[in-house]
């Protein structure tokens, strides 16, 4: 019997191969203007998550962790830990000074799992880096903030959406790689903090992760540990 | 992976020896426990709560209230685990079972009071009403350092058990309302 969270594994290392045809890039009509609120759906300062994280891959398969987030300035900490508190994998991308794999226990040890996840991670809580920003409507209707990386990877904000906020990252293949939806969003300060999140995982395996807030707290002025 | 498995049992046969202190006598203990999960990265730890009801020789009820919940069976020899999931509790069926069988071994010691070095743990006793578990394997001791185990007044209760995972990470549980050879309908074994 393989232990359910080796799925999760499974599927982030194998990102990279073939799939069925995800979603395209959709046309943008271009508008004039301010950003419209695309930066609220990124915390600003300092911040500490804690979720629930029910995984699940097509076939039906998956498991529940804990996971915790901390954001710091450029830093990101991050760690999964079993519900009895066992701590799987925790990790610290220091932006420009790499990433600091501080526990891994097998199968989490895999340098593409840490890449993977620290993906995901970014996508939902950082500001794409990005070398032009463009905003408009998809569908004549959406609002949305595209912004063009320059490797050629593309986000897509759209920060009002089903009263919350969705994030929608694709290749450089115009393929939608990643989508995030916020649910039962809550101000605090700039942010929105949605209740609920759910990142689905385009690719030859097809993943969701579904968090659930359990704790979500700004803490200004304390730099990441 | 087995050693998610092991945790878990670790935290049974930590609260098992609560009535060791009249070996070959318990039948059955109760508790409620506090979880704190420390992690560096963690500005306060996650709090956990939950209760355990264990009958011997070998059924237990780990349960887990919040923050998410979960419950962990042992009965007639088998092993299930439920966990919360679409706001229902689903079956986790990837769990290895051979490692628990092998803990389970080491259990029945600690239910005879047998508070001395085996296979997988040195054991010392550093302070009165303290016992220190050290993993003797490289790679159990790659992820668990050790285990303090505090004792409580009343002869034979359990307190405290830490669980040290490496520096700045640790998980403690903290019993209360122990109840100690109590009946124990077979249907607290089950998912209910």
């Amino acid at each position: 019997m393989k232990p359910p969270v080796f799925f999760l594994l499974i599927l982030l290392l194998s990102l990279t191969g073939c799939a069925a045809q995800p979603p395209s890039l959709p046309e943008l009509t271009h508008e004039a203007g301010e950003e419209r609120g695309c930066a609220a759906v990124f915390p600003q300062g300092r911040w500490e998550f804690v979720h629930t994280i029910e995984f699940s891959m097509a076939d039906g398969s998956g498991a529940t962790v804990l996971g915790v987030t901390s954001l710091g300035g450029d830093e990101i900490a991050c760690a999964l830990m079993t519900v009895e508190g066992f701590t799987l994998f925790e990790a610290v991308d220091r932006g420009k000074e790499g990433l600091e794999v501080r526990r891994a226990v097998p199968p989490f040890d895999k340098l593409a799992f840490a890449a993977g996840l620290m993906e995901d991670v970014r996508t939902i809580f950082r500001t794409p880096s990005s070398a032009t920003v463009q905003y408009g409507r998809a569908g004549g209707t959406i609002p949305i903030c595209r912004y063009i990386g320059v490797e050629g990877r593309i986000t897509d904000i759209l920060p009002v959406m089903d009263g919350c906020w969705q994030i929608r990252t694709y290749g450089a293949d115009r393929a939608l790689s990643r989508s995030v939806s916020g649910s039962s969003c809550r101000k605090e300060g700039e942010s929105l903090i949605p209740e609920h999140l759910e990142l689905k995982g385009f690719g030859p395996t097809n993943y969701t992760l579904k968090m659930t807030l359990i704790h979500a707290e700004n803490l200004k002025g304390k730099a990441l540990p | 992976m087995k050693r998610l498995l092991l945790l878990v049992a670790l935290s049974l046969f930590v609260a098992a020896p609560a009535a060791q202190a009249q070996p070959g006598q318990l039948r059955s203990v109760q508790a409620d426990f506090i979880q704190e999960k420390h992690l560096k990265i963690l500005a306060r730890p996650i709090i956990s709560t939950g209760s355990f009801t264990f009958q011997a020789p070998q059924s237990l009820r780990w349960e887990y209230r919040t923050p998410i919940r979960s419950i962990l069976l042992m009965h007639g020899g088998k092993m299930r685990k439920f966990v919360e999931r679409d706001g229902g509790l689903a079956e986790d069926k990837g769990m290895r079972l051979d490692a628990m069988q092998v803990v389970l071994a080491e259990i029945s010691n600690w239910l005879d009071g047998r508070f001395t070095d085996n296979a997988m743990f040195t054991v010392s006793f550093p302070k009165k009403q303290t016992v220190l578990l050290t993993p003797k394997e490289p790679g159990l001791a790659a992820l668990i350092s050790s285990i303090e185990l505090k004792l409580g007044d009343q002869a034979g209760l359990l307190d405290k058990v830490i669980i040290f995972e490496g520096p700045g990470a640790s998980t403690s549980l903290t019993f209360s309302n122990r109840l100690l050879n109590q009946e124990i309908p077979a249907a607290v074994f089950t998912k209910q």
